[in-house]
């Protein structure tokens, strides 16, 4: 640990549990919730909640394990923002949408294993799918897939699906997709090194309005800003990259950042807990096994429109292995949480705590 | 006529990318081997200068390998276009196998060497030609010269250039061929509704849209039609109509038809369309638009300048020429079906049109005025997305599992609740793959004007934009922010409108002692099949629609439907972790 930073990032919980690697963590938004999935294509679920010691200090327990059914890893793992649906990306190609059967709305927590069950199964994919997101009012669900295509589904009432594009735009396996915390935007990063932003045209179909090139090798993982004016991209290329908005429909890259010896594989972008001029905490992880985050300030009356400063580090954070995904806490009350997974099959909760 | 380039790779997107994967195994016999030392690396492949490979031993020699007598020469493999047919490792990149095995090149080859006429050998070459691409080449001559063409001429100076030039002895349209699939379509949806087949029909004239319908959603093939597309119902005239009439045997006609898509060419090459006894094909070889133009413009021939008489209408054609059936300019096999129920129904009817987000999904509601009791509910379904919510539908109503992956599998799958689900579902659906319908196919002409070429990134670098194969928005219509992937859309209405221009075709001068060309299309028609079918009660038949003996209705079975057979998945990179 870098004693020299101003925080530094404490071990809440350890979750091992998975049998294979873990490819994703998800924070619900709405309930005391952390999913995660893995390579032995089951998704399991915690619930946490102030321990009995201390006021700070949170208890995770695990709740239940979806076996999904999925014929291949679960890759990728997104909750609606109601809280209540859960979307699965496989390797099996399909996305799975799920939702607890019969749960009344004033049902604190789940502190019950309720059971999960498949609403519905949406196909389209070739091969493996990579990643899925829900837009930020919940109407639609975007996935991407090796097959080099991005999908974008309407949600409909009964757990029913309508497709609303099927854009081919990247030339190789698309990695991510990032929905606009506010509006409908849709980012996706892909093997082909770029990063392609998508609106729809209401009275033709989605398109791509914009790509945004610069990073050197694979894009991996991509997280917009609380209050979305700015992109983050993490990459095979050792780099991440911040990208802010211009004009409307323009994004350049202002920032680039280092700080991991291997390929960056998860990036996430939260408020942070730092002083409130600030545009929040950035954390990113990866193949070394370390975790950085990074404190973004705007800059007034400077050449470069954004500073980054890194607050805090941690490495082997998973001892040895790959860390393959990072996530903030998105619940107010917890700016400071975030959870990894591992390759070890394992997920951990830290919080970052003044040094 | 300035063109873009007819044949590259990176037009090759009918409809989908293709993927990554050839899964066609190598077969090779396993010949009984020396057991030299267990363990040890004994072989390396070397490649001679002819391309041949070698599996040289190299056992303490790995430096000096090319020792005589070590050397085996290795088997190539070699993978034929069933073989993409019938693997699903990619859908449309067994294109690129296509464009040696049908091409341009390849009519040009055959031509040349065609012994004469009346030699021994000699086979008549014939030319079909699908109105979609008359269309195109119309719209890309209109928007060079200024002043619009119709399809009638440029059938004429099409005709003119092959056979003048290529060789053809025959030059035809295809839409007599398209007028049978319509009568026989119409024929087949209504055995559906009487309970013989299922329903919703769903439209099977894109072999896009059933290329990935066997390889995707085999859940699908029951609802299509069996009817065959018009280019093979052309194949059949051709090689069966014609060639009795001329005289020759099916293998003495060689058939190459010009259509608006990449996918005809796997339509074509498909077993059921293989006439083994002859060992002919019903349609030799398919070239697109943009090859023929390509062909026009290697030898010279400029399709601006006139040829005579191009503006009269041929009425004693062998068979009627461009038939303009009204409806879509994708084949109207929606709108014949409309048009037929609403002639059967006893009293008035009113149809309904309601457009779904885009003019590429339309649903079409027939009710009778007097009860409002809904007779009929199609829809015409153009382009991917629109497809997959159409499969999606047609599963669900029919109550057909969809797809091809672990949806039986998945625990707890909740049987659906849902309501509503008194609305009538559709009877018939027009498929088809392509935003826009066939005018706007991937072998069609591309708009004038459409070239990306060296441009700048973002980041101030040069980059070859086409080298690395990234779509650039075409250059002016950045505030637009078009994106450029199934053509330009403004270019896809001009070939639209000049596609229904100057049709239907009134005779210049109206010769009362004339039929109307639909009149004598279904007269002919039924003569056709009357020659074909053989009806042991043959001059008894007016109608396509008359049941004929068991005999003949067995053979216009064979004549003028096909079938479809689901492809087993098994594609996905299993080693690939990410």
């Amino acid at each position: 640990m870098d004693v020299d930073l101003p925080y530094r990032l404490e071990l809440i919980s350890d979750l091992p549990g998975h049998d294979e690697r873990a490819w994703q963590v998800a924070w619900n938004p709405t309930k005391p919730l952390l999913a995660s999935c893995s390579a032995d294509k089951s998704v399991r679920m915690y619930s946490y909640r102030p321990s009995d010691h201390g006021s700070k200090s949170l208890a995770f327990s695990h709740m239940g394990t979806i076996p999904t059914g999925h014929t291949k890893t679960v890759r990728s793992i997104a909750w609606a923002p109601s809280g209540k649906t859960l979307a699965t990306g496989s390797f099996d190609s399909n996305v799975g949408i799920w939702e607890r059967e019969d749960v009344s709305d004033s049902e604190d927590a789940g502190e019950t294993a309720g059971d999960w069950e498949c609403m519905t199964l949406l196909e389209g994919h070739e091969t493996e799918c990579k990643s899925v997101g829900y837009s930020s009012s919940g109407t639609l669900l975007a996935s991407c897939s090796r097959d080099k295509t991005v999908w974008i589904w309407e949600v409909k009432p009964d757990a029913d699906f309508e497709c609303m594009g099927v854009l081919m735009e990247h030339s190789q396996d698309v990695k991510c997709v990032a929905w606009h915390p506010s509006e409908e935007i849709l980012a996706s990063a892909s093997y082909d090194d770029t990063i392609k932003l998508y609106i729809d045209d209401p009275s033709e179909d989605w398109f791509c309005f914009s790509t945004l090139s610069g990073h050197k090798s694979t894009v991996w993982s991509l997280s917009w800003s609380p209050q979305g004016s700015y992109l983050a991209s993490s990459s095979d290329d050792l780099t991440i990259r911040i990208w802010k908005r211009v004009e409307e429909h323009e994004w350049k890259s202002v920032l680039e950042l280092r700080g991991h010896e291997r390929s960056i594989y998860s990036i996430s972008w939260g408020v942070g807990k730092g002083a409130s001029e600030n545009l929040g905490w950035l954390t990113t992880t990866g193949g070394d096994g370390k975790i950085n985050v990074w404190e973004i300030t705007e800059m007034q009356h400077t050449k470069d429109p954004l500073s980054a400063t890194l607050i805090a580090r941690i490495s082997g954070a998973h001892d040895v292995n790959d860390v393959n995904s990072v996530s903030w806490c998105p619940r107010l009350e917890h700016p400071d949480l975030l959870a990894t997974a591992g390759d070890d099959g394992s997920v951990k909760v830290w919080r970052v705590v003044p040094s | 006529m300035a063109f873009s380039g007819a044949l590259t790779l990176t037009d090759l997107n009918d409809f989908l990318t293709p993927s990554q994967a050839c899964i066609k195994p190598v077969e090779q016999v396993n010949e009984p081997q020396q057991i030299i030392e267990p363990g040890a690396a004994t072989t390396e492949i070397v490649i001679d200068s002819s391309g041949s490979y070698y599996e040289v031993s190299a056992t303490g020699a790995s430096t000096n390998a090319s020792s005589k007598g070590t050397e085996r020469k290795l088997q190539q493999a070699q993978i034929s276009l069933n073989d993409c047919l019938a693997c699903s490792g990619c859908i449309t990149s067994a294109e690129s196998v296509l464009i040696t095995l049908q091409s341009h090149t390849e009519v040009l080859n055959f031509l040349n060497s065609n012994p004469p006429v009346s030699t021994p050998g000699h086979n008549i070459p014939v030319l079909s030609i699908a109105p979609q691409s008359l269309a195109s080449l119309a719209a890309s001559l209109s928007s060079s010269s200024g002043s619009p063409v119709s399809l009638r001429r440029i059938l004429r100076r099409v005709r003119a250039f092959s056979t003048r030039i290529l060789g053809f002895e025959h030059v035809y349209d295809t839409t007599f061929a398209r007028h049978i699939a319509l009568l026989e379509h119409t024929q087949e949806f209504f055995e559906r509704k009487r309970g013989n087949g299922k329903v919703p029909m769903l439209a099977s004239a894109c072999p896009g849209w059933i290329c990935y319908a066997e390889k995707a959603h085999s859940e699908m093939l029951p609802f299509i039609a069996r009817t065959k597309s018009p280019q093979q119902v052309m194949g059949t005239l051709v090689k069966s109509w014609f060639g009795n009439r001329w005289g020759v045997q099916p293998d003495q006609i060689y058939h190459v038809s010009v259509m608006p898509c990449y996918d005809k060419k796997l339509e074509a090459s498909r077993q059921d369309f293989y006439n083994d006894l002859y060992s002919t094909r019903d349609v030799d070889c398919v070239i697109t638009t943009g090859e023929l133009e390509l062909m026009m413009r290697d030898k010279g021939w400029d399709l601006s300048q006139p040829v005579e008489n191009e503006g009269i209408p041929d009425f004693d054609a062998e068979i009627p020429e461009l038939l303009s059936h009204p409806g879509t300019s994708s084949g109207s096999y929606l709108h014949s079906l409309i048009n037929s129920i609403t002639a059967s129904h006893s009293s008035p009817v009113d149809l309904t049109v309601k457009s779904i987000r885009t003019s590429d999904y339309e649903e079409f509601t027939l009710r009778a005025r007097d009860t409002g009791e809904v007779l009929f509910k199609g829809a015409k379904c153009y382009g991917f997305r629109n497809l997959q919510n159409v499969v999606r539908k047609v599963g669900r109503e029919a109550g057909v599992q969809v797809g091809r992956g672990a949806a039986g599998r998945l625990v707890g799958m909740r049987a659906k609740k849902r309501g509503g689900e008194d609305e009538k579902g559709y009877d018939y659906v027009e498929v088809m793959a392509c935003p826009g319908g066939c005018v706007n196919g991937g072998g069609q002409l591309k708009p004038i004007a459409q070239a990306a070429g060296q441009k700048e990134d973002e980041e101030g670098f040069t980059r070859n934009w086409q080298e690395s194969d990234v779509q650039m928005p075409v250059p002016g219509e950045d505030n637009e922010m078009q994106g450029a992937k199934w053509g330009n859309k403004e270019w896809t209405k001009e070939v639209e409108r000049v596609y229904w221009h100057d049709l239907p075709t009134p005779p210049p001068s109206p010769r009362p002692d004339l039929e109307s060309p639909f009149d004598r299309a279904d007269r002919l028609a039924v003569q056709v099949k009357i020659d074909l079918c053989h009806p042991t009660d043959g001059s008894l038949h007016e109608s396509w629609a008359s049941v004929m003996d068991e005999g003949a209705e067995t053979r216009r079975r064979e004549l003028f439907r096909t079938q479809y057979r689901a492809v087993e998945s098994e594609v996905v990179g299993l080693a690939v972790k990410w």
